[in-house]
């Protein structure tokens, strides 16, 4: 990881619960007036958070679960595609967390930190599986199908968005991924995946132009401006 | 604000809290917009269907026995290397002394040993290179080689001043067998126990004795 010290202004630490979905824009990003304090007991959760971990304690580990494991298990499985390998993913990224502690310097969130360990571990829990796969011999030329969920209130259209998902590049499925399934702001992609976050917002939109295109084919008359 | 069809797609990309209230209230005159608004809206919609944040009871306990583990493997590396941690309670006069003794310790070994080697060790490396056997053959080929030497005196006087062609062609071809014995004397020496450079010097020996006395036969009447 090249800039594992990347700098995040302080906004742009991770809260606790997703986004708000009722407005597709970043209303913390444009605020004015002082500090956010929503933001600020983020910011001393993460550093408790930080200290805890440093310290070994497993009931910091554990506070770190009830946070973020239902949300880092989600992520985990959105990228790899069934439960067993994001679970896999995501014990593995407590591990690292807790052998290289020691090389966290605080130049970044502690928890954009920690999720930018689970991608790369399930970056390379696919790698690992593709080269299974090519050892194996596996040409049979099918997908790999996600595993069924909990039917939510639109399971037709769930499907039909992981289909179109997979006609995407992986960069384009990561930040559509972490951007409109787990709430995360663009600062926090940023952070994660190491890109700009003008670059993560053009990411977004080249994906939902992309998913558009696959799921509702563009009708010859729409095209007019005003 | 006034926000147009244009505008749509950097909104969609980048826009502000007021550029997409602008664009809401645009996509009530304008049906172009209002479909593309509720098609990108509709994206979000379906990406909250991929979020299933249902509780799995069992899978922290197993995410708490790794790191347990992995504690219990850290502290054993850990004491593993503990014995260095001593070190620097001692105060550090004590260390200055304890690295001092080690050296002078050092030094007297490296001193006795230099002092106490074999009184002779270009014997004891003769020995080591050349066995019995090669010296045998490196005498025996002195004397023969002396002896074609004496034989090359003989013939000296003709081919320096060849009365006749064939004369003329033996002394090109001794001067040649001479330029490759030399050669194949250096790389003998240079790797005396290649038996097959001591063959090919033997044959070369062979073919100058060969020629000398192909010479003296010339001289005859």
């Amino acid at each position: 990881m090249g800039t594992m010290g990347l700098a995040l202004p302080w906004k742009a630490r991770i809260a606790s619960v997703p986004r708000q979905r009722e407005t597709r824009v970043e209303p913390s990003e444009h605020f004015a007036g002082g500090p956010n304090p929503a933001v600020v007991n983020a910011i001393t959760e993460d550093a408790a958070l930080a200290a805890g971990c440093r310290a070994g304690n497993l009931q910091t580990y554990e506070r770190l679960y009830s946070i973020h494991g239902a949300r880092m298990r989600n992520l985990a499985r959105n990228l790899l595609g069934n439960l067993v390998d994001a679970e896999d993913a995501v014990q593995e990224t407590f591990l690292k967390v807790q052998r290289s502690i020691a090389s966290f310097r605080g130049q970044s969130s502690f928890i954009t930190w920690t999720y930018r360990i689970l991608i790369n571990t399930c970056y390379d829990a696919r790698r690992s599986r593709l080269r299974k796969k090519e050892v194996a011999n596996d040409d049979s030329g099918e997908t790999e199908r996600p595993e069924p969920r909990a039917p939510g209130a639109h399971p037709s259209l769930r499907m039909a968005l992981e289909r179109a998902l997979a006609t995407l590049t992986k960069h384009q499925r990561d930040v559509f991924l972490l951007y409109e399934v787990e709430g995360f702001r663009h600062a926090e992609i940023a952070g994660m995946l190491e890109i700009t976050e003008t670059a993560s917002k053009n990411t977004l939109f080249q994906a939902k132009k992309n998913l558009r295109m696959v799921l509702e084919p563009p009708r010859s008359n729409t095209a007019g401006t005003r | 604000m006034n926000e147009t069809c244009k505008d749509r797609d950097r909104i969609f990309e980048d826009g502000t809290p007021g550029e997409w209230a602008a664009l809401e209230a645009h996509s009530a005159n304008c049906p172009v917009c209002a479909e593309e608004l509720r098609a990108w809206k509709l994206l979000s919609v379906a990406a909250q269907e991929m979020r299933d944040y249902t509780k799995s009871p069992a899978f922290w306990p197993r995410i708490e026995s790794a790191l347990a583990e992995e504690a219990v493997r850290k502290s054993q590396r850990t004491e593993r290397w503990s014995w260095l941690s001593l070190f620097p309670r001692i105060p550090l006069g004590w260390q200055t002394a304890v690295a001092g003794a080690f050296v002078l310790v050092l030094t007297i070994s490296a001193g006795w040993l230099y002092f106490h080697r074999p009184d002779h060790p270009e014997e004891h490396d003769k020995s080591l290179l050349k066995s019995a056997a090669l010296e045998n053959v490196e005498r025996a080929e002195a004397v023969y080689v002396q002896a074609i030497d004496k034989l090359a005196e003989e013939t000296k006087p003709q081919l320096e001043n060849p009365v006749t062609p064939l004369l003329a062609n033996y002394h090109e071809k001794l001067v040649v067998l001479d330029s490759a014995i030399a050669d194949l004397r250096a790389q003998a020496g240079l790797n005396p126990s290649n038996a097959q450079l001591r063959h090919q010097l033997l044959a070369m020996y062979q073919e100058k004795q060969h020629t000398l006395e192909e010479v003296l036969e010339a001289r005859k009447p």
